[in-house]
């Protein structure tokens, strides 16, 4: 295994491929430049089943799981969402040989009440299509749709509390997973940082219980270690005046309530999980290129590079969206895991971070990033607007080990088309939430205090969210608020190649080359700016020395 | 003896006293002629009466000197004293004091093309009624009777100042004039021109349903009687030598008065085209538009490119204060009552304004000071070639047979874009632009044509008997004009006054966010087109795509495409045929099953085609307390994922058979044209709304039964059908746009190939009307 590494530009560096959306580009960036490259992809372990299997025997931290099991017992497998990994896994979901080898392990035990549980938490819904993907054609078959379902945050009538946190959080879940003598949680981890507990109580808790983790003012308080002064103007200005007068503890941060929640439902409903672990994939494996690094680019890479740059470009949008809407990847599974939930998610991220981390130098006054053409939100082809700048500001820029790879009031040079297109079917409260409520602020907080409740309680968009496939009507509050710290710790943000009338609505400036969007941050950072660029994806994680 | 002292101690009646002269007239006799008291003969109009009219228009900026001199209440004070109000019209002149000493008739029919029987009603008959009202009074004066220098008609040559010479009948002219009326009505209503009424409000409405189209012949109808009306007062006129109506019936009115005036002295007043005044009671001062000002302003707006006239003919204006003076002057002055005066007040005989010299001086003043264009800088004036009136002529007859053309191809298009509409918004320009220069070649042929000179010796003569002071302050010589002054200094800048006025920007017509709340009111919505970009067609095709895969719906689509033309047609004559013809495609489908296609995919596909402007919209209605209703004739499976939107739902329901299965016909009649409208009022009964106050949303001619049934309508991407009525009642258009990527079927061909001819025809439209300008 090959690990990431930092380039610096000179004259002999060839043009580098840069995501833009819906398109990719080649880029040369000025000398002098450092590129980041995320580590290339780990190979794969081999006999997915049997290690799985082995890990099922002999778990970590539990019993094996067939001691768990009792007949009569009323059992709970919850199905990480396929969200993640992104892009999808290409063939059959790796989720789907877990959930065969724990369901025949059940069957064995004589447990004949089973029920799966998608957890969706407050994404989207899930078609029987998508669902029939996750767990495989035959559980589909015989569960769908008594004993399968995707969990619904906004249904009260099948929402149970189960235990409130030390802080007086309540936490509320869906009623099989609250009545259930024991939940096995099927997942597949990505990140690190990501799923584990928390995840399982967000991926099936009520969007009550959810809302302390996605405020403005925990979003904040989860990157007060960005900052030089954390509780800076910066910071409380940002957050809500009573945020500002808490104390500023990352307990209070999303990541602390999310934590927190993740021991109350553990506290509650003992649990039992299976983990897999995947590769930095992000194309078939015949698209090489999108992973290779340029330089050492075979004649055929270079020619699909050229092609996708070129025939990307020919496509109309809809067909571009569609191309990456119908793109896969082939993973690797790279561990598999199972036991005691902490223990277990605990290995998996030190399995993925081991895959994705790469030592950079110091932070740069300008990031240079691209925009990946899917995201785990990205329910209908590449992002839009919204979306774009929470992939920037929120994802990209958060993935490091502590401080950012740009330094404070640094600029952050974004490449993407930022196109006011959002999909009518996933994602209605989108549309409402760009014409309406970002043409009236794109302040984080404001917006939280003026509008949240209003589109979280909207009949509408519930009833879409349940019977439409659709996003539920916060979804863009949360993403949104996301980026509050980036907002609040760059000097500037200028996109390349956006729409202006949308990015002045969105509060980020466009250009329309890497050059012009250079001269636009000399203001703030110089006319000989140290620049970095992240050569995401593949996914990396900076560590900043 | 001075002009104030001829006519101290009079009694004057003013006639027509709030039209352009009778105002100037009135001013100048209250500021000027303190010993001269008014009887002013007002018709009232709405609930205002005489006094009140009269009293409104001291306000007006005629009367600012004077009011600036005597103050608000000292000219409603002089008013009362001076003025003595007799309600009344010429239709029916009350009796009159018998103290009159002298009377002015300033009032009269002065558009070219009145109906000929307005127009003689008011220039003759009005004429003999007020002559029958002075006599029943008892009183004896001096007639002094305003009308125009061309009731000389279509001559040429030198026109003296006198009787005409023509011997018109006026009793059989004004016998048949009262007659033609009910004549023509009569026609109006046989069974041919019936047809002809119905046919074109069919070809114009048919989709609309039978109200509308009845609705339309019905105005077709009227319009046409009142078409008529006008030709055969203009025809009349012309076979008779007059250039029009008006001079026609002002000429049989000199006529009648020179056979029946009788004991009364007679002065006629013959003034030619009055324009703005030269000094008072301002310069510049005008009301309204008369005669050369909308040329003037088309002019100065770049719109005018050349006109049917030759240079050389003379253009005989005249100042309006030249004229009240004149006027005022020939008052003084009793003729013997067996010699009736004739004072023809003009410039051309002595001070003459040629064509060329008018549009020299108008280029002059717009080159100096064009007219500003709102954002754009100042707009250029065109150069006259002065091609002759043919070569006009021919390129104003080539430019109505294009714009003609383009719009019954426009009409023909079936589907409605964003591109058809802006085309039929130039298309719609172009056509006002043709028939504004059509109307003026027309009335003004005769007036620039005619090689009349009209002499005013009379007129000179009266001039100079006036005393010196007189001649100053009351003055009328022609040849006091200097016509670049008086153009580019005065009446120009006059005219153009209100378009150089600074507009505040208007504010944008925006509904959203602005719904005011309230009880009692509806929100209908029609869903194809409007809520979503679907007609039936398509929805047709969604529920069966999502049922067929592979081969079958490739043959699917091959049969569909053989039949679109067929729908194309049904949809031009009536949506319910279309409605029948494609849900006769359902026969023997399984209701459970059609639920279960739309459950799983239809939806997606059906929300996936919603505008999101129209998902606000409704909700916004919502969110103001309105009752919202979905009108459709989509399948009523089909619209299920929008049902929580609304409080009602129509829509179409297929009929379910012995055997369970869909017999391929519908439950009940589809909704359409007028049923809709019923169904609507039926509705708003029922639920207890007021359509007055309620919305209705709609995208197509068929829904205007629907659209006027509601107070406040919107016309959302309409068709060309429905664009115009949109415009011509100044209903809101808006444009909601589908999100990109969810066009599922591509327009079919003939909807293309219809686009691309409209294209066609609007270059050729854009080519000609450019040509012209």
């Amino acid at each position: 295994m090959r690990p990431g590494f930092v380039l610096e530009v000179d004259e002999r560096t060839p043009p580098l491929l840069v995501h833009q959306g819906d398109g990719v580009l080649l880029e040369r960036f000025p000398v002098g430049s450092r590129v980041v490259y995320p580590p290339l992809p780990r190979p794969g372990i081999g006999a997915v089943e049997a290690a799985v299997d082995a890990a099922l025997s002999a778990p970590v931290g539990s019993a094996p799981l067939a001691s768990l099991l009792r007949p009569g017992m009323r059992l709970v497998l919850v199905v990480s969402d396929a969200g993640v990994p992104s892009p999808r896994m290409r063939g059959t979901d790796v989720r789907a040989r877990l959930i065969e080898r724990v369901l025949s392990v059940v069957a064995a035990a004589g447990v004949d009440d089973v029920r799966l549980v998608v957890a969706t938490g407050l994404g989207r819904r899930r078609s029987a299509a998508e669902v029939a993907a996750l767990v495989g054609e035959r559980v589909f078959r015989s569960f769908w749709p008594g004993a399968l379902a995707c969990h619904d945050a906004f249904d009260e009538a099948n929402l149970v509390e189960v235990g409130t946190s030390g802080a007086g959080e309540v936490l509320r879940v869906a009623r099989p997973v609250a009545e259930a003598d024991l939940v096995v949680s099927v997942e597949v981890v990505q990140d690190a940082g990501a799923g584990g507990l928390a995840g399982l109580a967000a991926g099936v808790g009520a969007y009550g219980s959810l809302r302390a983790v996605h405020g403005v003012a925990a979003a904040m308080r989860d990157a007060a270690g960005w900052f030089a002064v954390p509780d800076s103007p910066a910071v409380s200005a940002a957050g809500t005046a009573a945020a500002a007068a808490e104390a500023v503890s990352t307990s209070a941060g999303s990541r602390g309530v999310a934590d927190r929640l993740g021991a109350v439902l553990a506290g509650a409903v003992p649990v039992f999980a299976v983990t897999a672990t995947v590769n930095a994939a992000v194309g078939p494996a015949a698209a090489g290129f999108l992973t290779r690094r340029e330089w050492e680019w075979s004649l055929p890479d270079q020619a699909m590079a050229l092609a996708a740059g070129r025939g990307l470009d020919r496509l109309g949008g809809w067909a571009r969206r569609r191309v990456w809407q119908e793109t896969t990847a082939d993973y690797a599974v790279t561990s598999v895991g199972a036991g005691e939930v902490t223990a277990v998610t605990a290995a998996a991220w030190a399995e993925v971070d081991a895959g994705q981390r790469v030592a950079v130098e110091g932070q740069s006054d300008v990031l240079v990033v691209g925009s990946a053409p899917f995201g785990a939100h990205h329910g209908s082809g590449p992002g839009d607007a919204v979306l774009g700048v929470h992939g920037a500001l929120a994802e990209v820029l958060g993935r490091h080990t502590g401080r950012p790879v740009v330094r404070e009031h640094g600029a952050m040079i974004v490449y993407h088309p930022m196109a006011a297109r959002f999909s009518q079917v996933h994602q209605p409260s989108y549309v409402d939430f760009y014409a309406e409520v970002l043409a009236e602020s794109h302040d984080p907080a404001t917006i939280e205090a003026k509008f949240e409740r209003q589109y979280a309680t909207d009949p509408w968009y519930e009833s879409l969210y349940r019977s439409s496939l659709a996003l539920p009507g916060v979804h863009p509050f949360h993403r949104w608020y996301e980026t509050a710290p980036g907002r609040a710790y760059l000097g500037e943000v200028v996109v390349v190649g956006g729409d202006r009338a949308v990015c002045a609505r969105l509060g980020v400036r466009a250009a329309s080359t890497l050059a012009d969007a250079l001269e636009i941050v000399s203001g703030s950072v110089g006319r000989d700016p140290s620049i970095t660029y992240l050569h995401s994806p593949p996914r990396l994680v900076a560590d900043v020395r | 003896m001075g002009l104030r002292e001829r006519l101290a101690g009079r009694r004057v009646l003013v006639t027509g006293v709030t039209g352009f002269m009778g105002e100037a007239l009135l001013e100048r006799l209250l500021s000027d002629f303190p010993e001269t008291s008014v009887v002013a003969l007002v018709r009232p109009r709405g609930s205002h009466g005489g006094a009140a009219r009269l009293a409104r228009m001291m306000r007006k900026p005629a009367f600012r000197a004077l009011r600036e001199q005597v103050g608000a209440a000292g000219l409603a004070e002089l008013l009362a004293r001076r003025v003595q109000v007799i309600e009344g019209d010429l239709a029916s002149v009350p009796d009159l004091p018998g103290d009159i000493d002298v009377v002015v008739h300033c009032a009269g029919e002065v558009s070219f093309d009145p109906p000929i029987d307005d127009a003689f009603r008011i220039n003759v008959g009005g004429l003999q009624e007020l002559v029958r009202a002075l006599r029943a009074g008892g009183a004896r004066p001096h007639l002094v009777h305003v009308s125009t220098a061309y009731v000389a008609g279509l001559r040429s040559g030198h026109i003296a100042e006198g009787p005409l010479s023509h011997d018109v009948d006026w009793r059989v002219e004004q016998a048949f004039a009262g007659r033609v009326r009910e004549q023509i009505e009569d026609a109006s209503r046989s069974p041919e021109n019936s047809e002809r009424f119905r046919r074109a409000g069919r070809r114009r409405f048919a989709a609309a349903g039978a109200q509308t189209v009845s609705g339309e012949a019905e105005r077709l109808r009227r319009e046409w009687v009142a078409r008529r009306l006008v030709a055969a007062g203009g025809e009349r006129a012309q076979v008779l030598g007059w250039t029009d109506a008006y001079t026609f019936t002002k000429a049989l009115g000199e006529r009648w008065l020179e056979e029946h005036h009788g004991d009364l002295p007679l002065t006629v007043i013959r003034p030619s085209i009055i324009e703005s005044a030269l000094v008072r009671p301002f310069p510049g001062w005008i009301e309204g538009f008369k005669m050369a000002e909308p040329l003037i302003i088309a002019y100065g707006r770049g719109e005018l490119p050349d006109f049917p006239a030759s240079p050389d003919a003379v253009v005989d204006i005249i100042p309006i204060d030249l004229v009240v003076n004149a006027t005022l002057a020939a008052a003084a002055t009793v003729p013997p009552v067996d010699a009736p005066a004739y004072y023809t007040v003009c410039s051309g005989f002595r001070n003459p304004l040629r064509f060329w010299e008018l549009y020299e001086h108008v280029r002059e003043y717009f080159l100096a000071d064009p007219l500003p264009q709102r954002g754009r800088g100042a707009i250029g004036v065109p150069q006259w070639p002065f091609a002759g009136a043919a070569a006009a002529e021919a390129r104003l007859r080539r430019s109505e047979r294009v714009v003609g053309a383009a719009g019954r191809v426009l009409s023909a298009v079936p589907a409605s874009s964003m591109r058809v509409r802006q085309v039929a918004g130039q298309l719609e320009r172009a056509q006002a632009r043709v028939a504004f220069l059509r109307r003026y070649s027309d009335v003004y042929r005769a007036y620039t044509k005619a090689e009349l000179v009209y002499v005013d010796d009379a007129t000179a003569a009266l001039h100079a008997s006036m005393e010196p002071a007189d001649q100053v302050d009351f003055g009328f010589d022609p040849t006091s004009i200097d016509w670049e002054h008086y153009l580019c200094r005065v009446h120009c800048p006059a005219v153009t006054a209100v378009l150089r006025r600074p507009r505040a920007a208007a504010a944008p017509r925006r509904l959203s966010g602005h719904l005011p709340a309230g009880e009692g009111v509806l929100a209908v919505f029609d869903l194809d087109g409007a809520v979503a970009s679907a007609s039936v067609v398509e929805s047709y095709l969604w529920m069966r795509l999502a049922d067929l895969g592979g081969l079958g719906r490739v043959r699917e689509l091959a049969g569909l495409a053989a039949a679109l033309p067929g729908y194309a047609r049904a949809e031009r004559r009536d949506r319910g045929h279309l409605m029948r013809a494609v849900y006769a495609r359902y026969a023997g489908v399984d209701p459970e099953e059609l639920s279960r296609l739309v459950a799983q995919a239809a939806g997606e596909v059906l929300l996936r085609r919603v505008r999101p402007a129209g998902i606000r919209r409704v909700r916004e209605h919502r969110a103001a307390g309105h009752r919202t209703v979905l009108l459709t004739g989509a399948l009523e499976a089909v619209t299920a994922p929008l049902a929580p939107l609304f409080d009602d739902v129509v829509a179409a329901r297929l009929e379910v058979g012995a055997d369970g299965l869909c017999t391929g016909r519908l439950a009940s009649s589809p909704l359409v044209g007028d049923a809709r409208a019923a169904f609507v009022a039926h509705h708003a009964r029922v639920v207890g709304a007021d359509l007055a106050v309620s919305w209705a949303y709609a995208d197509s001619q068929s829904d205007l039964p629907l659209l006027r049934a509601v107070g406040n309508p919107v016309a959302v991407n309409p068709d060309v059908a429905l664009l115009q009525v949109a415009r011509g009642a100044s209903w809101p258009v808006e444009e909601w746009s589908v999100a990109p990527g969810s066009r599922l079927v591509v327009a079919s061909r003939r909807e293309r190939v219809v686009q691309a001819a409209a294209a066609r025809a609007q270059a050729a439209v854009a080519g000609r009307v450019g040509g012209v300008r």
